[in-house]
Order: structure tokens, then C-alpha cells, then sequence
């Protein structure tokens, strides 16, 4: 097979992602009271309702309606005040009423957008030729119609856009406000608009920067409201399925979990755009408190669509839809994969069947799960059980009013109001308490030393506690999830989201950095010590070790250890002195034209004032001394 | 001197008990009596509760002991439709594949009236899954009507109205969808009455149509079903039930003639169509021409209205019923509960096999309908056209209610047929022609009787509409058309052959079937 860059060269892939997310920080269930918890004893949370039992009624959760505006309006949807919820019917004993509660043509969150920006190695995916004019007519040519859209839900959206906003259906006992009759199927011509294609003409075409990145905007065609399955395991059969399995057993703990389903449009080119999407979702999501984002236990979960055509082509390609995609990583590759597996059928003339593919990460391919022959008819009708939702503006600017900063907001504050540089900025914004740590260690340093405290949260803090966790393999996941090496399969996935209503300080204090007893006072006065190089970056390691849980200043440590780096030029010419008459052949080296020996020089040095000496004073002493 | 508890109504039980002219116990005791000798010919009930109800009753009688309050319908015998969950007893359903489920929970209905003081003496027989007129379609056994055993109940409510006609007790709660109650009520000479939906909650009542399904009870007195009314609605909304609302426990008031819904001067529309409705008989006619006389004698005036729409009510009803009835109905598949295939090797053939041989052949013929209806490419020709139709006869309603007050019509074409005269289904489905629309439109209705018909000498009956969340219209004007009829009888004017003279001290028309009355139950 051809390596992805190759590939895309010629083709382009046509990406669009379903993201289901479980509101796990709710307290209970979306349409019961019983408690949100996966991690209990199986079927210890259940009731009537979430087991299905005969004669049970669904009540749907406020809070669950407030959690789904809020990531609406982080998104840039337009929140729709007049929807209501459908039956989807399939046989599965996860379901306990063999239909699940879901949106129907009009979810609570349409037509939304996010400007995602392509930074570093991965922006290099999109090819040269995916940039202008050339991109406005491949973006309005992939509709949500073709990718991305279940059949069910097309045929709704025709049904609506034939009946238009005159023929909506009243409600029978109208002249009480009684939500009897059954609600009618919605159909608001505004809603459906989208549902057959946009109007792309005002989207921005993404250009490419001259450092290699861009920005490409990612519309989201629709998050809707929904239940949870039960969690199902398939004992003694093959690869835990439920044909052949011995037995299978069913957890109804998950029944009825409040999930929010984002479906994007067709608009992701690249692997990396989708998994930076993900990742910017994620960013959301937690800042926003509705949810642990945890793709490791499930409560994030991503299903990619792909197709590929001809480059300059208009016609849309076969779909596959990829499962099991449970990382970033597995995102990324999978979606690679694919699109590299559907090139080379395509180049030897073969054809993509429309179906269910499974990325199995150990073998790194995707395997055929099922084959969709036939469309599957879900049934879908209004819920007679669930009055249709109006909700108020009231309850709208309620929600807006309780939106954090997002991280966009806030990535933009910190690289504008402290001087950071725009890729820390990101990295600091995207989680709430790593960037309330780092403004509360901000606002104890001196001025002008920000990007100090930066590179110490971004890079130093993390690695210490990375290599802590290590000894302690209990918190390892946590200590990976604040690594942001920039490896993809690193990035945080267990972060604690902080709670709604927390403030900035409370989000602080429950960081891990907090966990692992460093404050931000420590973080400012090593950030000075670095800032005004009174030690050399190499021992902030050590420094940090030293404070971490200790409440000592940085600069007692550095003093009691002898830490403090010494930029007194006369002491350190001695040193340079002696090690150039030790090293003389190295010294002769230089001075015949080899550049790259002053760094062994250099080390010499260091090493004879045991890490204390100024290395860039070492280096201009040894050039002067040497020429 | 002894007498037979049959002669009381629910209110006269109730003020006994709470005055001590006799103990909860010993109407439990005579409730159980009357089952034991009513209900081999009457085949009413599907599982008779004695425990339940004589531990219930000795609450009560403590209670008294005690210096407590009662609570306004103690130590009433109640029969509970076999489609609400109570802790202790099966939810069959009246079908094979609930023959031994039993509820961890008890429905809201039936939690209201046990709380009001009830004892519930046991679950009654229905059509399957209420998916009958007739309550033949039951996968246990038909019930007969007390007034003619060779006759039907009516349905799906059947063994409710039966249990209540027979004397075996004063109350029943029944569901209506599309007449389960007023049909039944009609055909037994008792009072039925569906409330507004979202008037009582559906909660713990096994769904049949989520959007057409609502509670009521029966009763041999408009009083009585009053005051089990205000039994349903105490308590507020149900916060289970999110399309349950919150209504005003006003009903026995207005059945005593008090509130803000005097008869007199107030406007009873008629509907010319439905009174010369092909399949109308000349005695149920004469019928609603009597009720409406007496509400013409209580002061009432009579106007026609027209419903234009309302031909369309049992085609958009055959569509949305199914419909729901087939998504409701797909949880019974015999994973975790109700009827299991054995010897099933894959999933899919243990839950087909379930239910091929756990359901009878009306609710599997229900659920091959809805799940038609609902697929693709056929849901816009039928499901959405309902719900157009649906929205149309509802506004015919609203229309009318702009003209009167409270709209007078038959219950039902003809009186109680023989099991098994009717077995095309389509027929059987056009005998629900006049309950079916309130179920489109969600207005409640009352089944009220007026007598025995001239030639069949069997239970006719008329029915009261009102505005959705006025049924305390539908009391009051019920209560006149009792008044009205029920004098004219205890005065024999127009008193047709072999009608039972009123009780005293009783306002029903009919009183208990005369072959049961008197039979056991004597209360000291």
C-alpha cells in the first residue's frame, strides 16, 4: 500500500465523524433518577424505567437539556427552541425496550461550526493542491446527505421539506397547553434547510501559512440528545461477540446514560484534521464540565466516515464507517489506513462496498464488521411518552450565561495578555485546571516572565510527574494525560473535568500538579530563577523534585543544593582555562575550521563546575579564548 | 337485618366504615362473598386478591381504632384492570407472555386509590394487551356480561365493567384508547369515564398507545365515579408521567351539583351525523334522545354541531394505535421476563419464538400493522396522514366547544353482542365509532346509563364530551342525565320493561344486574 501522503495526492478524502459523549458529570440518568455510575456492581443503578419494565415512563433530565445547550453554544449551533424526541427501534437486549430515545430530524443543536487550527508535522497531510479556490467547490460538493447521515434520517429530513413549517401538526388539547395527541413530526423548513446541502459560499477557504499551517473551518451539521445503551460482555465465544458466545451478560448500570451525539459535516480532509477535531471537542467538553471525556472508558466515542474521489472530482465515493477508533491515535491511524486501503482497491479497479469497517490496532488494518445491503429500518416516530420540547430564551441565555471562557477565548487571552507563545497557549487553555494553574503561578511572578511559567507547566511539570508516576504506576494514566509531548497517542484522556459551577481557584486546586503538592507560588519563583538564569535549565528537574510536596521555595533549594549558576566571568575563565589546557587536541580541532567540538568543550566545562556554570557564558569565553 | 353489599354505593361504604356502622374487614369479607358466587357464571377477574385486600381492610379498621382520619374512600372494594402493575400480583396483561409477570412497582393509579382507602379484591380480565371490544380476545378466559351471559362485557375493559355491573364490587379503574372504558360501561348499564389525557397518570399502566391511553374508573353511581376521580387526580401531577398535568379534585363537588358548572342554561350540542349514522340502532338512539331530555328538563339547551372530520377518526386511529402499539409492545421479547421459548440456540429465534407463541393473534396482528406503518417509505402515507387527521378532528372539537358546552352522543352503535358475532375484525373495529375520536382528540368522555333498550332489554347508555380538562363538566351534566332518567324510572314514566328501580338513597340508573343482585356478599 501507498504511504498516506502519497495517496493524497491523488485522492481526496472525504471525513466526517460521529462523537457521542456520555454527561458523566450529571448526576443521574436521562430519563430516570437512578445514579450515573459505570464503575459499580453490575445492575446496582436500575429502576423501571432504565430496565424497561411494563408500564414505565420516561422524565427527562433537565440538567442533561442545559449539558447539551451549553455544548451547543460552545460550538456555535443554533439552538433549536422547538424539538422533540423519537423512538429508533432495533432488536438488542441492550436495549431494554428494544428502542432507544433519540432526536429526530431536528435536534436541540443544528448547524454549528468550529475553526479548527492545523499546526506542526500533521499539517503537512493536506497537500499542497487542497488549499483555494480549488477547496471552496470540494466543500460544496460533500453534503451531509451523502456522508455522515443515516438513511433514516435523510428520509425524515425529505418528509419535512415536503410538508414545509404550514402543515406542523398541532397539538390536540391545544386550548390548555396539554402536550396530548401524540406529538406531531416535526418539520420547520429553517431546520431542515441544511439537511440537503448549505450554502458553502461563505465559508473561509483554508490557505496555507508559511509556516506550513492553516486553518479550516469544520461545520457540524447537528448534536442531538440520547440514551445510553446497557453495557453488554459476551463470555466464552470469539473476539467477545454475541454469536457463539456461551453467554452473554448485560450490565444495565449504562442503560439511559444522557449521551449527546455531534454529527460533523463531510468536511475533514486529512486524519490529522479529524483527530485534532476530536481533540479540540474534547477541549470543549471538559472546559465546559459536561463530561470526563475519557475515550480509555468510553465516555467519548468516535465512529469516522471516509470516502475518497479523484481529486477535482465532485461526485462523491462509496463510504465505509470505521468503529473501534478509542483514541486519538487509533483515530488517526485508522482513518489513514482506510483511506490508504480504499486507494489501492480504487487504483486496481476494484469497488468500496458501502459498510462496517473494525480498526484492530495490533494488526494496524481495518476488518469488515457488517455490510450494509440493505438500509436498516429503524421505525423512527415522535415519542408519545415525551412531550415535544419548547424551550424558552429564558433557558437558552440561562445556559449561556453559565459558558467558561473556551479554550479559543482563553488560548487568545493568555497569548495576547502574557506574551506566550501561541502553541503553550493552546496547551494551557485546552484543560480549565492546568489553566487556572498556571494564571494563579502567573500572577505571583514577575513581570515579563510568563513564558517561564509556561515552559515549566507545559514541559517540566508534566515530565516530573510523568516520571513520579512511573515509580507509582497507580497514577500513571493521569500523569500521561498531562503530557503534552505532542505525541498523539499521549494526549490527555483522563482528566478530571472541573465542575461547572467551580471557580478558577477551585479548578487550581483539584489540578494534578496541586495532587502532587506543587504550588504555584513555587512554579513562579523557580520560573524567576530560570528567567534571570540564576540556574541552568537543565536543573529545574531537580529543583522540582526538591519542592514537590516539600512547600520549600526554589530558591532555598537552590542554595542548600549549590544549584545557583555562576556568571561571574573571572570565575569561570579559570575553569574554561583549565579545560582547554586538558583539551588541547579538541582546542586544536577548533581552531582548524570543526564548529562542533565547542559543544564537547563546552560540556568539559560544565562538568568541571558540577553543572553550576553558565553555559552560554562557557561558550562565549571558550570562543573568545580560542580565537 | 342484614343486607347485601351490593346495594351500597362506593360512598355509602366508605361513610359506613368511617361511622362504624360496619368494619373495613367485614366489607372485604362480603366483597370476597359475592366474587366466590358471582364470578364462575361472570368470569370477571383474572386473579382474585383476598390476602391484599383483607390486609388492606385491617389497616383501615386500626387505623379507626386509632382515632385516625380516613382517607375518603375507605374500605371500598376496588377491581383493578389487569394492565396495572400492583406489588404483590400479576401484570398479565390477559396475555400469554405476562402469565406470571409480576411488578416490582405499583402504577400511580393504583397507588391513588389504595391510598384513598381502597381494597383491592383483584385484577380483571381484559382483551389482550387492551387490543379488543370484547374482552374475548383475553388469552385466559372471555367474561361475560352480567346482564346477558352469552353476551360480551364490551372491551377492553370488560372485566372492570363486568366486576362493577355484577355487584362484585362498587369501583373498577380501566383504561381507555379508544373506548376500553366507555364502550364496556355502556354495554354493562354502569358509568364509565375516560378523563382528558394527562388527566390521570399512565404510569405503571402497560402502554397500548402512549398518546391515545388514559385511566378512568367505573361505577354504578356518577358519584361514585366522582369521588374515585378525585381519588386519581389528589396528590397533584405525576412527576413519573411527564404528559400528566395537574387537575383540580373537583368532581364529587360537581357531582353534587356544587362548582361553577350548572346544567341549567348551559348549551348541549348534538351531532346530526352520529344521530343517523348507518348501524345506529333505533334503541340506543331513543337512548341519547332520553338523556338529552333530561338535560333538556334540567334547563339545558339543545344545539346541533357538526364534527366534518370526524369520519376519519377510526382509519387515523387504526394507523396511530398500531403504531405505538408495535413500539411498545417490542420489549416483550422474552430476554429478561414474560414468556421464554425454550430451547431457543440463537438469540434472534429465542426472542421470534417468544413472540409467536407468547402473543395471541389480535396483539400480533396489531404489531405486524404498526411495524408496516411505521417502515420506510410507508410512514408518510400513513403515520403523517394520521397525525394530519388527528390535528383536523381535534380542531373540529375545539370548533364545536365553541358553540356548547358539553357535546351529547351515543357510547356505542348497538347494545352487548353474543361472543363470537362478530369475528371480522374490521366490524368489530367500527363498534368503537363513536369513543374512538375522543381518543384523537384527547377530550374526555362519560358513558352514562339510560335505561334498558326497548327491543334487546339490555343496558343502553349515552355520551357526554367536554373540553379537554373540563371533565368536571362531564360529571355534573352525567349526574343530571342520572337524575333525569334515573326519576323518570322511580316514577315509571317511560320506564322500560324489566328496568330496576333505583335504589334508594342511590342515584343509579340500573343498580346491579338482576340476576347477581342479592347473590352472597350480605354485610351485617
Amino acid at each position: 500500500m501507498k504511504e498516506l501522503q502519497e495517496v493524497l495526492k491523488d485522492w481526496e478524502a472525504v471525513i466526517g465523524l460521529e462523537i457521542h459523549t456520555e454527561l458523566t458529570t450529571l448526576e443521574t440518568k436521562m430519563f430516570c433518577n437512578c445514579k450515573l455510575s459505570h464503575d459499580d456492581a453490575p445492575n446496582t443503578h436500575v429502576c423501571p424505567v432504565c430496565l424497561g419494565l411494563p408500564g414505565a415512563l420516561p422524565v427527562p433530565n433537565e440538567q442533561a437539556i442545559r449539558s447539551i445547550v451549553k455544548a451547543g453554544l460552545a460550538t456555535n449551533c443554533e439552538i433549536q427552541k422547538h424539538s422533540m424526541f423519537y423512538r429508533k427501534h432495533y432488536f438488542y437486549p441492550d436495549m431494554a425496550k428494544n428502542f432507544q430515545t433519540t432526536q429526530g430530524p431536528v435536534a436541540f443543536c443544528m448547524h454549528g461550526r468550529l475553526d479548527l487550527e492545523v499546526t506542526g508535522r500533521g499539517a503537512a497531510e493536506r497537500p499542497d493542491c487542497a488549499f483555494g479556490e480549488a477547496e471552496a467547490q470540494s466543500l460544496a460538493s460533500a453534503s451531509a446527505g451523502a456522508v455522515g447521515l443515516s438513511a433514516d434520517l435523510s428520509r425524515m429530513a425529505g418528509e419535512g421539506m415536503h410538508f414545509g413549517t404550514g402543515s406542523k401538526c398541532a397539538m390536540s388539547g391545544a386550548e390548555t397547553g396539554t402536550a396530548q395527541g401524540g406529538p406531531a413530526p416535526e418539520a420547520p423548513a429553517s431546520a431542515l434547510a441544511g439537511l440537503s446541502g448549505y450554502d458553502t459560499a461563505g465559508l473561509a477557504v483554508p490557505e496555507r501559512r508559511d509556516d506550513g499551517s492553516y486553518t479550516v473551518p469544520i461545520r457540524i451539521l447537528r448534536i442531538h440528545m440520547e440514551e445510553d445503551a446497557a453495557k453488554m460482555v459476551h463470555v466464552g465465544g470469539e473476539e467477545g461477540r454475541i454469536g457463539g458466545a456461551a453467554e452473554s451478560l448485560i450490565d444495565y448500570n449504562r442503560c439511559g446514560t444522557p449521551l449527546i451525539e455531534l454529527v460533523t459535516e463531510p468536511d475533514l480532509r486529512t486524519p490529522e484534521e479529524a483527530r485534532l477535531f476530536m481533540e479540540k471537542l474534547r477541549r470543549i467538553f471538559v472546559t465546559l464540565g459536561i463530561s470526563d471525556c475519557s475515550m480509555e472508558k468510553g465516555s467519548m466515542r468516535c465512529d469516522g466516515n471516509v470516502s475518497l474521489r479523484r481529486r477535482g472530482d465532485t461526485r462523491l465515493g462509496t463510504k465505509t464507517e470505521l468503529k473501534n477508533l478509542n483514541s486519538f491515535k487509533a483515530l488517526h491511524d485508522g482513518l489513514a489506513y482506510e483511506i490508504c486501503r480504499q486507494a489501492e482497491v480504487l487504483e486496481e479497479g476494484g469497488i468500496i462496498y458501502q459498510e462496517t469497517r473494525h480498526w484492530e490496532p495490533s494488526h494496524k488494518r481495518t476488518v469488515v464488521m457488517r455490510t450494509k445491503e440493505t438500509a436498516d429500518d429503524y421505525r423512527f416516530f415522535p415519542d408519545p411518552d415525551l412531550a415535544p420540547f419548547d424551550l424558552t430564551d429564558e433557558f437558552i441565555e440561562s445556559c449561556r450565561a453559565e459558558l467558561p471562557e473556551l479554550p479559543d477565548a482563553r488560548r487568545d487571552r493568555f497569548e495576547r495578555d502574557f506574551g506566550i507563545k501561541r502553541a503553550d497557549a493552546e496547551q494551557l487553555a485546552g484543560d480549565p485546571q492546568t489553566a487556572a494553574f498556571f494564571e494563579g503561578a502567573v500572577a505571583l511572578a514577575a513581570p515579563g516572565e510568563a513564558q517561564q511559567v509556561a515552559n515549566l507547566v507545559v514541559n517540566d511539570l508534566p515530565a516530573f510527574l510523568k516520571a513520579a508516576a512511573r515509580a507509582d504506576a497507580d497514577v500513571v494514566d493521569d500523569a500521561d494525560a498531562w503530557l503534552a509531548d505532542g505525541d498523539v497517542a499521549s494526549a490527555a484522556d483522563t482528566v478530571e473535568p472541573a465542575g461547572a459551577e467551580g471557580t478558577s481557584g477551585d479548578a487550581a486546586a483539584s489540578s494534578p500538579f496541586a495532587a502532587a503538592g506543587i504550588e504555584p507560588a513555587q512554579v513562579a519563583s523557580l520560573a524567576h530563577l530560570l528567567a534571570g538564569e540564576a540556574i541552568a535549565s537543565n536543573q529545574a528537574a531537580v529543583v522540582i523534585e526538591a519542592m514537590a510536596g516539600t512547600g520549600r521555595d526554589p530558591e532555598e533549594i537552590v542554595d542548600e543544593r549549590g544549584l545557583r549558576q555562576v556568571s561571574d566571568a573571572g570565575a569561570l575563565q579559570a575553569i574554561v582555562d583549565a579545560v582547554l589546557a586538558r583539551c588541547s587536541d579538541q582546542a586544536q580541532q577548533y581552531r582548524d575550521g570543526n564548529q562542533k567540538v565547542l559543544g564537547f568543550l563546552v560540556g568539559q566545562c560544565m562538568r568541571e563546575s558540577k553543572g553550576t556554570g553558565n553555559p552560554k557564558l562557557f561558550n562565549e569565553l571558550l570562543r573568545a579564548s580560542l580565537s | 337485618m342484614p343486607q347485601s353489599y351490593d346495594t351500597l354505593s362506593a360512598e355509602q361504604i366508605a361513610a359506613g366504615v368511617r361511622d362504624g356502622a360496619f368494619l373495613a374487614v367485614e366489607v372485604a369479607r362480603a366483597a370476597l362473598e359475592a366474587v366466590e358466587a358471582r364470578e364462575p357464571e361472570v368470569q370477571a377477574f383474572i386473579q382474585v386478591t383476598p390476602e391484599l385486600a383483607l390486609a388492606a381492610a385491617e389497616r383501615i379498621d386500626a387505623a379507626r381504632a386509632a382515632g385516625e382520619t380516613l382517607p375518603p374512600l375507605a374500605g371500598v372494594p376496588l377491581a383493578i384492570k389487569d394492565n396495572m402493575n400492583l406489588e404483590g400480583t400479576r401484570t398479565t396483561c390477559a396475555s400469554r407472555m405476562l402469565e406470571s409477570y409480576e411488578s416490582p412497582y405499583t402504577a400511580t393509579c393504583a397507588a391513588r386509590m389504595l391510598k384513598a382507602g381502597c381494597l383491592p379484591i383483584g385484577k380483571a380480565n381484559m382483551d389482550e394487551f387492551a387490543f379488543g371490544s370484547s374482552t374475548d380476545t383475553s388469552a385466559f378466559h372471555p367474561t361475560n356480561n352480567p346482564w346477558d351471559l352469552t353476551r360480551v362485557p364490551g372491551g377492553s375493559s370488560g372485566g372492570s365493567a363486568a366486576a362493577v355491573a355484577a355487584g362484585m364490587v362498587p369501583l373498577a379503574l380501566g383504561s381507555d384508547t379508544g373506548g376500553s372504558i366507555r364502550q364496556p360501561a355502556a354495554l354493562c348499564g354502569v358509568v364509565g369515564m375516560k378523563p382528558t389525557y394527562g388527566a390521570v397518570s399512565r404510569y405503571g399502566v402497560v402502554a397500548f398507545g402512549s398518546s391515545l391511553d388514559q385511566v378512568g374508573p367505573f361505577g354504578r353511581t356518577v358519584a361514585d365515579v366522582a369521588a374515585a376521580m378525585d381519588a386519581l387526580v389528589a396528590g397533584g401531577r405525576d412527576p413519573y408521567d411527564s404528559t400528566s398535568q395537574e387537575v383540580a379534585p373537583s368532581f364529587a363537588a360537581a357531582a353534587r351539583g356544587e362548582g361553577a358548572v350548572p346544567v341549567a342554561g348551559r348549551r348541549v350540542g348534538l351531532v346530526p351525523a352520529f344521530m343517523e349514522a348507518e348501524g345506529l340502532t333505533p334503541e340506543v338512539r331513543a337512548g341519547v334522545e332520553r338523556a338529552a331530555a333530561a338535560l333538556d328538563a334540567a334547563g339545558a339547551e339543545l344545539v346541533e354541531v357538526d364534527l366534518p372530520h370526524v369520519d376519519a377518526a377510526i382509519a387515523a386511529y387504526y394507523v396511530i394505535g398500531p403504531a405505538e402499539a408495535f413500539s411498545n409492545l417490542a420489549r416483550f421479547d422474552g430476554i429478561r421476563y414474560g414468556y421464554q421459548e425454550p430451547g431457543c440456540t440463537s438469540l434472534a429465534r429465542q426472542s421470534a419464538l417468544s413472540r409467536a407463541h407468547g402473543f395471541g393473534a389480535e396483539a400480533k396482528r396489531r404489531q405486524l400493522l404498526g411495524a408496516y406503518l411505521l417502515s420506510s417509505g410507508v410512514y408518510d402515507r400513513y403515520y403523517y396522514a394520521a397525525q394530519k387527521a388527528r390535528t383536523l378532528i381535534t380542531a373540529d372539537y375545539a370548533r364545536a366547544f365553541e358553540q356548547v358546552d358539553v357535546i351529547l352522543m351515543p357510547a356505542t352503535p348497538h347494545a352487548a353482542f353474543r361472543h363470537g358475532e362478530i369475528s371480522d375484525p374490521t366490524a368489530m373495529y367500527l363498534s368503537d365509532m363513536y369513543t374512538i375520536s375522543l381518543n384523537i382528540a384527547g377530550n374526555g368522555g362519560i358513558s352514562v346509563p339510560v335505561g334498558l333498550g326497548e327491543s334487546s332489554g339490555l343496558p343502553m347508555a349515552a355520551q357526554l364530551v367536554a373540553p379537554a380538562f373540563a371533565d368536571e363538566r362531564l360529571i355534573a351534566f352525567a349526574a343530571a342525565v342520572e337524575r333525569g332518567v334515573g326519576g323518570a324510572f322511580a316514577a315509571g314514566v317511560g320506564s322500560p320493561e324489566g328496568a330496576v328501580v333505583p335504589v334508594p338513597g342511590s342515584a343509579s340508573v340500573l343498580g346491579v344486574a338482576p340476576a347477581f343482585a342479592g347473590k352472597g356478599g350480605e354485610l351485617a
